[in-house]
């Protein structure tokens, strides 16, 4: 059990800046999943708080001990890789027990913990077998197991499911959820992929250029983004955007200049209700995919392209349409991405105007 | 190296917070520097000590080819000579027929070079590329030369060339090494490795078989070809053994025998005159690697490996 | 499928079957054939004399002298040089430049001729004047007699087989080491592995196959070391240095004693055979990491 504090902490590489004063608390026994595209330093960090890359600068802090220099294996974190690392020529039983044994670990003690790990991760018909002789989620396992039975109070996962198919990443995604619940130890989680961020997470961290953008819960980043990025990086199809150039027949008034305008897919109605109050948008629907339960639409409109999502109804068939977005579900951004939260419509368009 | 890890631990197991931790941090960290300064410094002294070890004696190679014979009898030795005798290049030269030798060489290496192209590219395509009923005891045929040294098999070709008339001839030399297991072998993995689609894509362009090697697949294993080549040249043209045995006058003699030959010649220590004959024999495969030597190393480790 | 088609590959092969055939498949069983008779090569009549050739070679004492000769040279070379190629791959593995330019400088007698390395080791290896003498004096010692004591004579050719092939084996594990995925020694630090842990658990078991390469590759050429002798030593003084490919060479060119020299080959074929034999038997076994 332990909290993560990373205190300005930056990164060079060489003369590259990888991460600027970055500052986060990663809580005890949450399940904390950093996301951002590749790039964005999210496993540096992550390399930083297993201790694998020395930060440049700053202090890292694991349960109320900074370990700034404490070599990897003393920090109490064990890691699952990208590509497993699996040792390959020791057996299944012998990864799970090397670091015991480098642990000092005596020989009784750790037949129990491997027994009763890999009972846990169902390996145990295959202790005896070496790594490349597993199927991929199988190695997944193991490595899950080789990391589980140090007992560490951090769990640091690199990215792990990115190696399997579909079917088996999302069963594994399950399994990690689960096993989180049981442990109830602080899980790191390192993705580029913003649905398995959503899915796993408790807490999120959106991180872009070596900074973090935003650190909340799943849903706090859905309904509540603090910039642009943040906004459009979460979410499938992601939220349109327009610049406020585009924007037509909306009288704005904020304490910042706006400079776009933004409102997810989802939250757009096709065909006007005359009930709804709100932005209104005509245009053509360029292609529709029809997922069953959802629909998912291209609109070509005076302001530009844009997705509209639907549930559970039947499949528009007109070309033209009109889009209704409720102004409550209007986001708002200052020119450099910065959210802006308090904004007064002064003059609201008609619905039946039209946008154009 | 270890020493300065081991330093890196102690002051996490105090866990000190405060403000005197920053001072202690920071005297390690000068401490850390110093320790790394001087076992960087160690490491490339050590490092230059080994290189020396190396070209040490190239280097004597080539003092003593600029020596005259009593300066060769001094000791301890001086490594500069007063006067640089550059005669003993054109005295090694002349201790023998050297423009017959060096064009014997060439020959043999180029002839035998060209043959093995002609022979190892389709023979490599064949055994990558088609099935037939045979080919896996054709291909262990193959592997089985691999591994067969002509340290070995020297005394019978000398009698098989010998009853052919071949012996004393460039053909003698050449022949035997017409093909090339290891080249078809490596080869063979390279058009194995290319993807069955774009032979397909080929088919589908109309192009006949023949076509599709020498456009296609010829063109893809480029690299592979340009390693052997360095292999092959290189392996013929040092080599002494064959030549050796193969030979009983000097009609295709080649010249590392004429190298060797000098000291029969010129007598046992005359070591500045053979040295000068050596440096023509290494000199230009020096000035090659010199200027390839990442191919060459790529040529004689990586593809040995595989 | 035409018949041309059919007979394509056959075609394509032809020649290299042909020449590998003639030139290294049919001489062995010549050679085979030889071993069994007594002829000088001149004479019109070759002797059918069974295994008569391999018992007078059993019980020569020079034969069983080169036999031993052949083997400790063997063993003293392979060992060396794979060992110090290890150590010394640990110690270059790295990038950039002067590395790169090390790696260079101990590779660099790999691709001189044998000829050339034989002359200059003989001049090295001088006994009066040579800069091997002088600098064992630097150290400290007194002079040696190297190639010309039957006592050090074949150290000597020992020193030179490794002063050539040390780079060359370095490299090969250098590229071995590379093909180490980082990750394995991350997740090493991760379980408090220590450095000599790490080497005797990971790295050494993962090198394994370039080791049983490098021991076998190197096994086979000392067992046929010739160019080094046959410049350096003529076998001598007093048969320390005479080695088997030296020798059915002499028993063949200079004695003319085909069968005798045939029969030689046939055992030193025996030794390669079963080298190689292990070798594929091992290369089979070997592991195929990811």
């Amino acid at each position: 059990m332990a909290q993560i504090e990373l205190k300005h902490v930056s990164k060079k590489f060489k003369d590259d800046v990888v991460i600027e004063d970055l500052n986060l608390t990663i809580k005890d026994g949450s399940f904390t999943v950093l996301v951002g595209p590749s790039g964005c330093g999210k496993s540096t960090t992550l390399r930083m708080i297993a201790g694998l890359e020395k930060q440049s600068g700053g202090e890292i802090w694991i349960g109320g001990r900074c370990v700034n220099d404490t070599a990897p294996g003393q920090r109490e974190v064990a890691m699952v890789f990208q590509n497993y690392a699996l040792y390959p020529t020791m057996t299944v039983r012998g990864n799970i027990e090397f670091g015991l044994k480098n642990k000092g670990i005596g020989k009784q003690e750790r037949q129990t913990l491997i027994s009763d790990i890999s009972e846990i991760v169902g390996l145990t018909p295959h202790l005896d077998k070496k790594p490349q002789n597993l199927s991929g989620g199988q190695r997944q396992r193991v490595a899950l197991a080789r990391a589980m039975v140090k007992k560490p109070k951090v769990f640091i996962l690199d990215e792990p499911l990115s190696n399997l198919d579909a079917k088996l990443r999302n069963q594994m995604r399950t399994e990690l959820i689960q096993l989180h619940k049981r442990l109830g130890t602080t899980f790191v989680y390192v993705t580029h992929d913003q649905m398995e961020a959503m899915s796993m997470g408790d807490e999120i961290v959106v991180m872009d250029k070596g900074m973090i953008q935003q650190a909340d819960s799943p849903l706090k980043l859905y309904h509540d983004p603090v910039n642009l990025f943040t906004a459009q990086f979460i979410g499938t199809p992601a939220m349109n955007v327009m610049n406020i150039r585009d924007v037509q027949g909306l009288e704005l008034e904020a304490a910042d200049r706006v400079g776009f305008v933004g409102f997810r897919p989802e939250q757009a109605l096709i065909g006007v209700n005359k009930n709804t109050e709100g932005y209104c948008l005509e245009g053509e629907i360029i292609t529709s995919e029809s997922l069953g339960a959802e629909n998912i639409y291209q609109i070509k409109t005076g302001s530009g392209v844009f997705f509209v999502k639907t549930f559970l109804e039947s499949l528009v068939k007109t070309s033209r349409v009109s889009v209704v977005i409720p102004y409550e579900h209007l986001y708002y951004f200052q020119s450099d991405g910065e959210r802006i939260r308090e904004v007064y419509i002064r003059s609201q368009q008609l619905v039946s105007a039209g946008g154009l | 190296m270890k020493a300065a890890n081991e330093t890196v631990g102690i002051p996490a197991k105090g866990a000190v917070i405060g403000g005197s931790m920053t001072v202690v941090r920071k005297k390690q960290a000068a401490w850390k520097t110093a320790v790394n300064v001087i076992l960087q410094a160690a490491n490339v002294i050590c490092l230059l000590a080994l290189v020396l070890i190396f070209a040490l004696p190239f280097v004597w190679m080539i003092s003593t080819s600029l020596k005259t014979m009593p300066e060769t009898m001094i000791f301890p030795p001086e490594w500069i000579p007063s006067n640089p005798v550059w005669h003993n290049y054109i005295d090694a030269w002349n201790t023998g027929p050297f423009l017959k030798y060096f064009t014997n060489s060439v020959i043999i290496a180029v002839g035998i070079l060209i043959l093995q192209m002609a022979t190892i590219i389709p023979a490599a395509y064949a055994f990558a590329r088609y099935q037939f009923a045979g080919s896996k005891l054709l291909f262990g045929v193959v592997m089985v030369t691999l591994m067969i040294p002509a340290q070995l098999i020297f005394l019978p070709v000398y009698l098989e060339l010998s009853a052919l008339k071949l012996l004393n001839t460039h053909l003698g030399l050449i022949l035997p090494f017409a093909s090339s297991a290891f080249g078809i072998f490596l080869l063979r993995q390279a058009f194995m490795q290319i993807s069955e689609e774009l032979i397909e894509a080929a088919r589908l362009d109309q192009a006949s078989e023949w076509k599709i090697i020498a456009r296609v697949m010829v063109p893809l294993v480029k690299p592979v070809l340009v390693t052997f080549t360095l292999f092959s040249f290189i392996a013929h043209w040092n080599d002494y053994f064959w030549p050796l045995v193969m030979t009983t006058n000097e009609t295709a003699r080649t010249l590392p025998l004429g190298i060797a030959k000098i000291r029969e010649v010129e007598g046992v220590a005359t070591w500045n005159i053979l040295m000068a004959g050596n440096l023509i024999l290494v000199a230009p495969i020096l000035i090659v690697f010199f200027f390839s030597q990442r191919q060459i190393i790529r040529a004689f480790v990586y593809n040995g490996v595989k | 499928m035409t018949v041309w088609e059919k007979l394509r590959p056959y075609s394509m092969v032809a020649p290299s079957i042909i020449i590998f055939s003639m030139f290294f498949i049919y001489p062995i069983f010549y050679m085979i054939y030889l071993s069994m008779f007594d002829w000088n090569f001149v004479s019109p009549t070759k002797t059918f004399v069974g295994l008569q050739n391999f018992k007078e070679l059993l019980l020569d004492a020079d034969f069983r002298q080169v036999l031993s000769n052949t083997t400790i040279y063997t063993l003293l070379t392979v060992t060396l040089t794979t060992g110090l190629a290890l150590m010394l791959a640990l110690w270059l593995n790295r990038k950039g430049v002067f590395h790169a330019f090390v790696q260079g400088a101990i590779f660099s007698p790999h691709i001189i001729s044998l000829v050339s390395i034989s002359l200059l080791w003989s001049w090295l290896m001088d006994p009066e004047y040579g800069l091997l003498n002088w600098a064992i004096g630097l150290l400290g010692f007194g002079k040696l007699e190297w190639l010309s004591h039957p006592s050090t004579s074949l150290v000597s050719l020992v020193i030179v087989a490794v002063w050539k092939g040390v780079g060359y084996n370095t490299l090969v594990f250098i590229a071995g080491l590379q093909s180490i995925p980082k990750d394995i020694y991350e997740a090493a630090a991760l379980d408090e592995s220590k450095p000599w842990t790490t080497f005797m658990k990971l790295m050494l078991p993962m090198l394994s196959p370039t080791i049983f390469f490098l021991v076998i590759i190197n096994m086979i050429g000392s067992f046929q070391v010739f160019e080094t002798i046959a410049i350096m030593t003529q076998g001598g003084p007093i048969n320390s240095t005479n080695t088997l490919v030296y020798y059915i060479y002499e028993y063949g060119f200079r004695f003319f004693k085909i069968g005798y020299a045939s029969a030689a080959g046939v055992i030193l074929l025996g030794i390669v055979g079963i080298l190689t034999i292990i070798y594929f038997k091992l290369l089979s076994k070997r592991v195929h990491y990811r």
